[in-house]
């Protein structure tokens, strides 16, 4: 895999970018997690799009929907404490664009497309969540978690390992 | 009130029913401090200065004689309305709070029509308490229970008369354990229909009759909301002086011991007194007015 | 993966051991953690204020902005019923508890008012029990019999509650002097019962009419009176009469003596006491001074004297030296006849002020003497009404003047009604101060002032004749 190296600025700003993801990530979990009624079957239940089909019956499914609801709620509370701390960054990340291409399909705001819970902004075909999709992709390629994070760390002490020498 | 009020004991020390009458006495004083409307502080003369979106807390006699008003006046169709026209339906009464609130400005109320209703009925209950079972109760010969009638009879002896000339008697009842209350019309005075603004014309008096709940005593007189016949009775003559003949005797039909008299206008005897009881009416003379 | 330094530090393979965590990968590894640190301030924060909000909405009767503040009432008998009505129309109080000794009446009923109200009060016999369990209490209303305020009152103060006692203070000197010395200690409020300090109609009066306007100029006299008819002793029904030995347990000889201690010995003061003391307490407010000598008679004239120990019928005198110069009061109680009620008359060189705590017999008249200076300025500024019949000079050919009766002088009102119940406005300037928010109208200091003019008057009655009092006497 390739992967590229700035300078020290823009890294600075790739990882601010990491942490507000991460952030954003936390919350939406740990409110899910803490509240004591989160359910995403009626997100699921409106859902648009070329998933909808699938939603649907994913939300008809109380085995699946349990498990959606949990895989949701840890998945994103996960995604972005791993986020912030800058530990398995590439993981995570793909983790993170995975979750947000899923609510972006549920609720795609194409033409021709209505929502009965209306949501903030204007949108058109692009909306926050494909905005957080190219983040999250910066941020996979971009190392930022071996830049300032505990894969740093983790990369220094397997590189302590006898492995092989690189040459300068 | 401007109004005397008697209290009859029969079978009692008579100083010890003086001390509780003295007691009732001061009991309808306070009820007058709370709700008359010529009062600068009571209770119905602040709701009187609410405006829109004000609220106004009070006490319990207030709160009860608004809820018994509001029931009756619904019950009447508007013919009993303590607001006369200026909007009683537009005053929110929360009885969880004991607070009225305003929604419109200029609503002003008068409990005229209900209050000695209201304040005979605690009287009574304050001679139970007193032990004194055996007694009458009347506030300006208007609003008046019966308890228990004296010893050997069977109620307390009343009469219903000719309001043009009271020697003229049209009715003798015996009456116990029963609200009795006359709405009338004294030379120059006139009842106003609250639904129209005109002065009522067609009935010279009625007279409403209504059963003290069983089981008077300390135990009912805490019961909540209170059942107070006499400030029923009190409303209910008011708007029996407006209301057609049917009205009133569909209202008897449907309330199980309410009884009516009226008296219409151009009467000239007994024969022109109908008095209507939940069983089928008891006419003597001719049509509805 | 291929790894590397942005700092491109060489990596050289050193022979005997490979490249350990230098610090600046350890303090770089580091330097997000902090925001997890900071996300988990936020989100406690964030959960503190969410349970607060939640406990403000679940507080079933804290109006909003409003703390709330727990009562007792001491003493559950008339004046404590007359009390707790005006307290029922203040927001943010939340009753804890009801003190009487007739629990079988009062008591209960005060308590079952309550409940219809929805408070949940705990009723008790013993004040000192009550002081003891309730855990909750930030206030006491007193409305026991005069001979048990000092007692009472020093209690609550001394348990750390604030304190409103009813008029009048106490029954001897000394127990409202031990009122005052117990406030100090303590550092509580203590706010005694005389009510019109806090009528804005008296409020306007004072501080419009005669501080700012000084309408009435210098007031020489002041006249005053309660007149109440003939009123029957008070009795109780059979079945809840007290039983002897709780009776003498607090200091009463038997039910007649329970319901009627206002007129015995020891108990109460009496009329002037009872009623008096407003009215008198109003005259050292509005004169600004207190009196330098009293004189005063009175007598038994008329309820027989084994349940009526003290007068039924007094007059007094007291001189007084304000800062305008001498003046002199009149004040008469009589419990046989009640015409014209009770009032209070200030009378200037320049005007005249009728008030009363009772509007509708009394709106608050002002007239103006005919030779003091134009009122129009207040008029104007709302202070006072407009005057009831404005005097019209019909000028009549070829004469000068008609020769008539004089002219009735213009009548003018105090334009504030209060809405409220009497007591209302002193207990909810009570209840602001002990949210700090307001002073008190009465504090105990002022209460002892009046209470020393008021209980020397039956002294005087005794003596006959003038009695002096020193300035000394009004402080402590």
């Amino acid at each position: 895999m390739e992967s590229t190296t700035f300078t020290r600025n823009p890294m600075i700003a790739i990882t601010l970018l990491r942490i507000l993801v991460g952030w954003h990530f936390l919350y939406e979990g740990l409110t899910k997690l803490t509240s004591p009624s989160f359910s995403a079957a009626g997100y699921l239940k409106q859902a648009k799009g070329p998933l909808a089909g699938a939603f649907h019956s994913l939300a008809a499914s109380p085995d699946m929907l349990a498990n959606a609801n949990l895989i949701t709620m840890w998945g994103l509370a996960i995604v972005g404490a791993f986020l912030i701390l800058g530990l398995f960054t590439r993981l995570a990340s793909l983790a993170g664009i995975a979750f947000v291409l899923m609510f972006y399909l549920a609720a795609p705001p194409w033409i021709g497309l209505s929502y009965a819970i209306p949501s903030e902004g204007s949108y058109l075909i692009i909306n926050k969540n494909l905005v957080e999709v190219g983040a999250l992709l910066v941020i996979f390629f971009t190392g930022s978690g071996r830049f300032a994070g505990l894969d740093r760390i983790i990369s220094g002490l397997i590189r302590r390992r006898p492995a092989v020498a690189v040459a300068a | 009130m401007n109004t005397v009020f008697e209290v009859h004991v029969a079978g009692a020390d008579p100083r010890y029913a003086a001390e509780a009458a003295q007691a009732a006495f001061a009991l309808v004083d306070r009820l007058e401090g709370e709700l008359s409307r010529f009062r600068h502080n009571s209770d119905i003369t602040r709701i009187n200065h609410l405006t829109a979106g004000q609220e106004a807390r009070v006490g319990e006699a207030a709160l009860e004689c608004l809820v018994i008003a509001r029931h009756v006046y619904d019950l009447t169709a508007g013919a009993f309305d303590i607001a006369i026209g200026t909007g009683l339906p537009s005053l929110e009464i929360d009885a969880d709070a004991f607070a009225v609130r305003a929604t419109t400005d200029g609503v002003r109320i008068d409990l005229g029509g209900i209050g000695k209703g209201y304040a005979v009925d605690l009287v009574a209950e304050l001679l139970e308490e007193w032990e004194l079972e055996q007694a009458f109760v009347h506030g300006g010969f208007s609003s008046a229970v019966a308890l228990e009638p004296p010893s050997g009879q069977d109620g307390w002896p009343l009469t219903l008369s000719d309001p043009r000339d009271h020697s003229r008697v049209f009715s003798r009842l015996s009456m116990r354990q029963t609200a009795l209350s006359a709405s009338g019309v004294r030379k120059g005075d006139h009842i106003v229909d609250p639904r129209t603004g005109a002065p009522v014309s067609g009935r010279l008096a009625a007279w409403v009759a209504l059963p003290r709940p069983a089981g008077s005593g300390s135990a009912a007189s805490e019961a909540r909301p209170r059942l107070a016949p006499g400030a029923v009775a009190d409303a209910l003559t008011t708007a029996f002086m407006m209301l057609p003949l049917d009205d009133i005797e569909a209202l008897c039909a449907r309330s199980p011991g309410l009884e009516a008299w009226i008296l219409a206008d151009g009467a000239s005897g007994v024969a022109d007194l109908i008095h209507l009881t939940g069983a089928a009416p008891d006419r003597a003379a001719g049509d509805s007015v | 993966m291929a790894d590397e330094n942005t700092k491109g530090k060489p990596k050289t393979p050193v022979a005997g051991g490979p490249p350990k965590l230098d610090r600046r990968d350890l303090l770089m590894g580091l330097s997000t953690v902090p925001a997890l640190g900071l996300f988990g301030y936020a989100w406690s924060r964030q959960q503190a204020h969410r349970a607060g909000v939640e406990a403000a909405a679940a507080a079933p009767a804290a109006a909003a902005g409003v703390q709330e503040i727990n009562v007792a009432l001491l003493g559950a008998g008339a004046q404590g019923q007359v009390l707790m009505e005006a307290m029922l129309r203040i927001p943010g109080l939340r009753f804890r508890a009801v003190c009487d000794i007739w629990s079988e009446y009062n008591q209960k009923r005060v308590v079952n008012t309550l409940k219809r109200f929805k408070h949940e009060p705990n009723a008790y016999e013993d004040y000192r029990e009550m002081l003891d369990k309730e855990k909750q209490l930030d206030a006491v209303v007193i409305a026991t019999p005069d001979f048990w305020h000092a007692e009472h009152t020093i209690a609550c103060l001394k348990a750390g509650k604030h304190v409103y006692c009813e008029k009048e203070m106490s029954n001897t000197l000394e127990g409202a002097r031990s009122m005052v010395m117990a406030q100090r200690e303590t550092g509580k409020l203590l706010q005694i019962g005389h009510q019109r300090r806090s009528n804005p109609r008296y409020l306007h009066a004072y501080n419009k009419l005669l501080q700012e306007a000084k309408l009435l100029g210098r007031i020489v006299t002041v006249n005053g009176q309660w007149n109440r008819g003939v009123t029957q002793d008070l009795g109780a029904p059979d079945r809840y009469v007290i039983p002897a030995d709780r009776l003498k347990q607090y200091g009463f000889k038997d039910m007649a003596q329970f319901r009627n201690w206002r007129w015995y010995k020891g108990k109460g003061g009496g009329p002037i006491v009872d009623l008096g003391s407003h009215q008198i307490d109003i005259y050292t407010w509005f004169l600004g001074a207190n009196p330098s000598g009293v004189m005063a008679t009175g007598g038994r004239l008329y309820y027989p004297p084994e349940t009526h120990e003290w007068y039924d019928t007094v007059m007094v005198v007291f001189d007084y030296q304000t800062a305008a110069g001498p003046a002199q009061a009149y004040y008469q109680t009589q419990t046989t006849n009640g015409s014209n009620g009770y009032f209070e008359t200030f009378m200037g060189d320049q005007g005249t002020l009728l008030i009363s705590e009772s509007e509708v017999n009394y709106p608050g008249q002002l007239y103006r003497d005919p030779n003091a200076p134009a009122w129009d300025e207040w008029i104007n500024k709302g202070y006072i009404s407009a005057p009831k019949e404005v005097v019209v000079k019909e000028k009549v050919e070829g004469a000068v003047a008609d020769v008539r009766e004089s002219a009735p002088p213009d009548q003018h009102s105090v334009p504030i009604s209060l809405r409220d119940p009497y007591h209302q406005p002193h207990l909810q300037n009570f209840f602001d101060s002990v949210r700090g928010k307001a002073k008190l109208n009465c504090p105990a200091e002022v209460g002892y002032e009046s209470a020393v003019s008021v209980l020397k008057v039956n002294e005087a009655i005794e003596a006959k004749s003038r009695l002096a009092f020193k300035p000394e006497d009004f402080r402590i």
